[in-house]
């Protein structure tokens, strides 16, 4: 049953992401996207990880994607022309994907048992928001304090390169 | 004694409290920031001599680790992120014209506050010893370098620049991450002192699988170290950024990236079924980096373009030294290498900055006559491109030759051919500079070129040190870790 579901979300999440690519309308391409981080976020749920299910859905299927959609239909963007690949392109990104896709079956054929069983959360109705901010502040706080800096230099820089004129 | 982390804080503070000054001081001239940063950067550079060198709390955490190597890495950092300052103020002009801004010196505070930011995440990057960490620190690294390559925005080239640097810079984020997942799934920790541990339970069937994550996270350092087939970015991004940024990119993001594959390599070599092979992938990548670099580098000619070119052949030199790493000397001649490569590629830099603004360019013709118009200038390109070519009695001549030595140790025969040949190549393109400096007329109606008190300083060091060196190579090897 949850294989079935895990494969079902991971084939509908795949989908989309090819829909991102693949669709020539910028509005349909971002849709496309919000619906693969929907599936993303079953996905998640599959694995127990609820609250990062949650989260997925808030902040990136909602306010990121959204925010993205209103920056798309501002700007007006028109659907996007047809371009021409060179066959040098189609054969050096042929080459890359399929050296690693052949590496990545030839990896996943070498393991052993895909069948692992995954291990029972120890309490089905753990507080998962109260323990990943335990982890986050007590077990990972100096890599979390070091994003705190990035954030604020890429404020910064988002006001210094996208400001009309600087003051 | 104060702890090991003060040191990172020390510089987090500098560049917030400069953000302040910057945004609530209106009249003031910006390069009072610049020479505010470059003193909090110098007391933090005296302060590292005073740290604990045995804390007992960082023991515990994982994150964090205290050594030499971590200690020589944050100073090459602070002292890198100085003279990429003082490069910035000579550059302000050339900033503030390419900054749409009201007035012009709006705009061009944050040139000068963002490289400390940047400081701050090479000091990470130099103590982190967990997948995690190391991650988190490379992306405050590349972010900030992001910006700050596009940020002249009215000149194209930078713009172009930034954006190619941004798009390979995520694909190469991504490989990262990836490479991590899969180790992380097969041996059940980011901690690279655990994972040393752990490797050894893992069974034998799941080996191909480390191999996999550990190749992803190599492709991810060689978009970072700028090696060979990873190398396309660079020429572009060279040359479209604000040259101390240009400078910064060539010395600090390299060696960073040098010291991250040294640190993530050390627990997979435990192994000697990994060990091999990542010997193997280490020496066709040197061949290849060495090959390509110096090969492209012939024909440039625009100078920033021709160092970054140069860039490249001297990240095949460096892995040529890791490759050798078996040999017990080969760590400490990378690093050499890289104090040498510091020195030599900053001086480069350090004459070229006032040419471009003297001369409105920086392709190699605008070097026509430096010889008589400022012989002191033409004097130091000469040392920094006979050092950076590897002449006898320079420091860019032992960081090959200890190079060379360990690979020899290692019976790596072919890998050294490579690398003397390809040395006899560069003493060509570099000979380029030396013949437009000394043999070619200057053109009309042009004086000395005018640079300031500060950069004669770090150009006068710079020389004297890069001789020094050529010299004495057992002064700086004494203080290597």
């Amino acid at each position: 049953m949850q294989l079935a579901l895990f494969s079902i979300f991971s084939l509908l999440m795949l989908a989309f992401a090819l829909g991102v690519i693949l669709l020539r309308n910028p509005v349909s391409c971002a849709m496309s996207l919000v619906m693969s981080f929907v599936a993303l976020a079953a996905v998640f749920v599959t694995l127990d990880a609820y609250f990062i299910a949650v989260v997925q859905v808030l902040v990136y299927a909602g306010a990121v994607m959204v925010l993205f959609l209103f920056i798309i239909m501002l700007l007006d963007l028109r659907e996007e022309k047809r371009r021409r690949v060179r066959l040098s392109a189609w054969v050096g990104g042929g080459l890359v994907v399929g050296g690693f896709l052949s590496a990545l079956t030839q990896v996943i054929t070498a393991l052993p048992a895909l069948d692992v069983v995954k291990p029972v959360v120890s309490h089905p109705m753990a507080n998962d928001v109260a323990l990943v901010g335990f982890a986050l502040f007590r077990n990972f706080n100096l890599p979390f304090q070091i994003i705190g800096v990035l954030l604020l230099v890429s404020t910064v820089g988002v006001v210094l390169l996208s400001k009309k004129e600087l003051k | 004694m104060i702890p090991p982390v003060a040191l990172e804080i020390c510089v987090v503070c500098l560049g917030i409290f400069l953000l302040m000054a910057e945004s609530f001081s209106f009249k003031s001239n910006k390069v009072t920031l610049a020479h505010g940063a470059i003193f909090g950067l110098v007391c933090v550079f005296i302060l590292s001599f005073f740290i604990e060198t045995n804390p007992v709390a960082m023991q515990d955490s994982g994150f964090y680790v205290v050594d030499g190597l971590s200690l020589f890495f944050k100073r090459f950092a602070l002292l890198a992120t100085i003279l990429t300052l003082i490069l910035a103020i000579d550059y302000l002009p050339i900033v503030q014209r390419l900054v749409p801004a009201e007035r012009p010196e709006a705009g061009s505070g944050e040139f000068f506050i963002l490289p400390v930011f940047t400081c701050a995440g090479l000091m990470w990057m130099a103590s982190a010893a967990d997948f995690i960490m190391i991650f988190c620190a490379l992306e405050l690294v590349t972010i900030s370098l992001y910006i700050q390559v596009a940020y002249t925005r009215r000149s194209l080239a930078s713009l172009e620049a930034g954006t190619k640097f941004l798009v390979l810079g995520a694909l190469s984020t991504g490989f990262f991450i990836y490479g991590i997942t899969w180790i992380f799934g097969m041996t059940g920790e980011t901690n690279l002192a655990v994972i040393q541990k752990n490797l050894s339970i893992v069974p034998e069937a799941n080996h191909t699988a480390i191999l996999f994550g550990l190749a992803m996270v190599l492709v991810a350092i060689g978009f970072k170290i700028a090696a060979a087939p990873f190398q396309f970015w660079v020429p572009d991004v060279y040359q479209g950024a604000p040259t101390p940024i240009t400078a910064f990119l060539a010395v600090a993001s390299k060696a960073a990236g040098f010291l991250i594959l040294i640190r993530v390599l050390q627990p997979f070599f435990v192994l000697e079924s990994f060990q091999a092979k990542l010997i193997l992938v280490l020496l066709l990548l040197a061949a290849l980096t060495l090959i390509y670099g110096n090969l492209a580098a012939i024909p440039q000619t625009n100078f920033k373009r021709l160092l970054g070119y140069s860039s490249i052949a001297h990240a095949g030199y460096l892995l040529v030294g890791l490759a050798a790493i078996g040999d017990a000397f080969a760590g400490r001649a990378v690093v050499f290498y890289l104090s040498g490569y510091f020195l030599m590629t900053f001086l480069a830099f350090l004459v070229m900055v006032p040419v471009t603004k003297a001369t409105g360019g920086d392709d190699l013709s605008h070097f026509n006559g430096l010889a008589r118009r400022s012989p002191g200038l033409a004097l130091a390109m000469l040392i920094a491109a006979a050092s950076l070519a590897g002449v006898p009695f320079t420091v860019g001549f032992f960081g090959k030759f200890f190079v060379f030595e360990a690979a020899m140790n290692q019976e790596l025969y072919l890998l050294v051919l490579i690398g003397v040949i390809t040395v006899a190549s560069g003493f060509y393109y570099y000979f380029k500079v030396i013949r437009a400096m000394y043999w070619q007329p200057a053109p009309e109606g042009c004086g000395a070129v005018a640079v300031s008190p500060l950069s004669k300083l770090a150009i006068g060091l710079c020389t004297l040190l890069i001789l020094v060196l050529g010299f004495y190579p057992q002064l700086l090897i004494r203080f290597l870790p």
